[in-house]
């Protein structure tokens, strides 16, 4: 157990004719919820694609459930995306399919289960992520914007996955689903055992919910605490970003 | 760690008479504990012991969930004992979820033909509405751009002339090239029965400069480029540009359908004249190596007997076939809703409509022009 769900050591990223990452090291341990916070176009997302093996990473290693992802082939790769979920800052639904069929899709494509089975599941994830069950035939197009997140949120959790990966999931969700939304990540940690990393500017999520946070900045990890620490680093950088609050 | 790809396993204890769940209860072991509750045969009293598992997650709850039900259906009494807290907390979170599991979202409504046919006339008359009211702005931008010549937007429309001529000069090379090497050839078979190659020069020049260059040359760019305009513009309608635009007070219709309109308008004729060469020097290279018509020959005959007034009766095409192709992209843009499905749909849409527009509007020409005996 004592080995971390996620490994990055000295990952390096080069983008758009800079460097967004210079030297990132962070590790994150089994059932921990963990928020990565910075000034925006630090990186933040940057880190959380890397690890999603969306971007291949200009230097460094990343270990994910204790394999090098940048040695796996194809099909153990595979393998480990079916052990995480990822919630995308703009939900990144199927604009085709309604919200059940949305949440159905990877079950379909991943597992052989039976049908109606399948549906059950769907309709328990999305009574999870607190929809209303009219809204699963309805599609994206048809929902308000927090609306979406949870049907994204129900899409990421379709195949029960044991790390989550959460891009800025309570912005633009109103003040009493935001802290619903924190109830649930809380709930959901405690439930399935998940590993969360959340990339986010809520401060009040991050409060309520986090058990440790990192700070991005410079292109490195800054600091590594939980957030009562964190607002009390006398960091210049970490210091002007709690200031205003 | 626990590894979810390990199996999982609904046993019979029966030292102690109980059943036990073992291993990893994951969404991918689902099927197989299924099978294992369709085999066990259960006796009356049934206690169910957790304590082996290594993974629960949801899909392994609600399996279990649902063999409990199937149970206590059938008037047996179930007893879950020994799993541990957050399992327990696992369990009860569905359990009261239930209501909600058997939701089955409303059938889609059945329609009777008639409404369908209605609804499909109502959606067809707004589609000739919204173009007429496209139309209408666009002339509107173009009478006003007049009074102010920065509003034509030159840069942009300059980028259009790249984009769907300068760009689009090599395949419409290639194309006509062949096409006017196949029309030669086919020509000739007739021809040198009768002996009368030298015809060859009229007939395939009639052809090409009337018919086949201008068509060859529409139908390429509607391929290319009323698709790429609806795409362009659908893509920007689900991205929220042209409402940007919009509460910029800025009109979508000035700044990117008149640079289309006009840019197109400029180049269509040049590229018509550019398919004709081509066409031309096609059919010359077949006449020389078929009919033994020497080149010479051939562009005089072409001269004397076809003429620049069939060649203008060609590029005279251009502006009706301009129109037709960027007026459906753009309007068919506009049409895409925000979903990916649609802007496939709506391209293809355009590109369909552009190319029947083009053919009823040479059709309209080819009437227009034996009634004033041209």
């Amino acid at each position: 157990m004592s080995q971390p769900v996620i490994e990055i050591k000295g990952l390096k990223n080069y983008l758009g004719n800079q460097w967004v990452h210079s030297d990132v090291n962070l590790s994150i341990e089994k059932g921990e919820i963990v928020a990565i916070i910075g000034g925006s176009g630090s990186g933040k997302t940057t880190i959380l694609r890397s690890v999603l093996m969306l971007q291949k990473p200009t230097a460094g290693k990343i270990t994910v459930f204790g394999k090098d992802i940048s040695t796996l082939n194809d099909q153990s790769a595979d393998e480990m995306r079916r052990r995480w979920g990822m919630l995308f800052q703009h939900s990144a639904l199927f604009s085709g399919m309604t919200v059940l069929e949305n949440i159905m899709f990877p079950m379909k494509e991943l597992t052989s289960l039976e049908h109606p089975f399948m549906k059950k599941l769907a309709m328990l994830k999305i009574s999870l992520v607190g929809l209303p069950k009219e809204a699963a035939s309805k599609l994206p197009s048809q929902l308000s914007g927090g609306m979406q997140r949870r049907a994204a949120a129900a899409r990421a959790l379709a195949m029960d996955p044991e790390l989550l990966f959460l891009d800025e999931p309570t912005t633009g969700l109103d003040p009493y689903s935001a802290r619903q939304f924190d109830e649930l990540i809380l709930f959901l940690r405690d439930a399935l055992d998940l590993t969360v990393v959340i990339v986010s500017h809520d401060l009040e999520s991050i409060k309520r919910c986090t058990d440790r946070v990192a700070f991005i900045g410079e292109g490195k990890i800054l600091a590594l605490e939980p957030i009562k620490d964190l607002m009390k680093n006398k960091q210049p950088l970490i210091a002007e970003y709690f200031s205003k609050f | 760690m626990t590894n979810i790809e390990s199996t999982a396993c609904f046993l019979f204890n029966k030292d102690q008479n109980h059943y036990v769940c073992e291993g990893s209860w994951s969404i991918l072991n689902v099927n197989t504990l299924n099978k294992q509750f369709k085999d066990t045969t259960a006796l009356d009293s049934v206690k169910i012991s957790g304590a082996g598992i290594t993974h629960f997650d949801s899909a392994g709850a609600l399996v279990l969930l649902q063999y409990v039900h199937s149970l206590k259906k059938q008037k047996k009494q179930v007893e879950l004992m020994e799993f541990n807290p957050k399992h327990q907390d696992l369990l009860k979170l569905i359990e009261e979820k239930q209501d909600a599991l058997t939701y089955t979202p409303p059938a889609p409504q059945k329609h009777s033909v008639l409404y369908k046919i209605g609804l499909e006339t109502t959606h067809k008359l707004s589609q000739v509405d919204g173009l007429i009211v496209l139309i209408g702005s666009l002339s509107d931008k173009i009478f006003a751009a007049f009074a102010e010549w920065r509003r034509f937007q030159f840069p942009s429309i300059m980028s259009n002339i790249q984009s769907t001529g300068l760009n689009a000069l090599p395949i419409i090379a290639l194309l006509s090239f062949l096409i006017g090497v196949v029309l030669a050839y086919q020509m000739g078979l007739q021809l040198e029965t009768y002996g009368a190659s030298i015809f060859i020069a009229y007939l395939s020049g009639m052809a090409i400069f009337r018919e086949f260059a201008p068509l060859i040359t529409a139908i390429i760019v509607a391929g290319r480029t009323s698709s790429a305009f609806t795409a362009q513009i659908g893509s920007m309608k689900i991205n929220e540009e042209i409402d940007a635009l919009n509460t910029m007070g800025l009109s979508p219709i000035e700044l990117i359908v008149v640079p289309k309109v006009l840019g197109l308008l400029f180049i269509f004729p040049l590229l018509i004249f550019w398919a004709d060469i081509f066409s031309i020097l096609g059919a010359m290279l077949m006449s020389k190596f078929m009919l033994q018509v020497g080149y010479l020959d051939f562009i005089t005959r072409l001269q004397d007997s076809v003429g620049l007034q069939q060649m203008m009766l060609g590029l005279y095409k251009a502006p009706a076939f301009a129109l037709l192709i960027s007026l459906v992209g753009c309007f068919q843009g506009f049409r895409v809703e925000p979903n990916a499905d649609s802007v496939g749909s709506q391209t293809t849409k355009s590109v369909v409509q552009a190319l029947f527009l083009i053919i009823i509007a040479d059709a309209i020409f080819s009437v227009v022009y034996s009634w004033m005996d041209l």
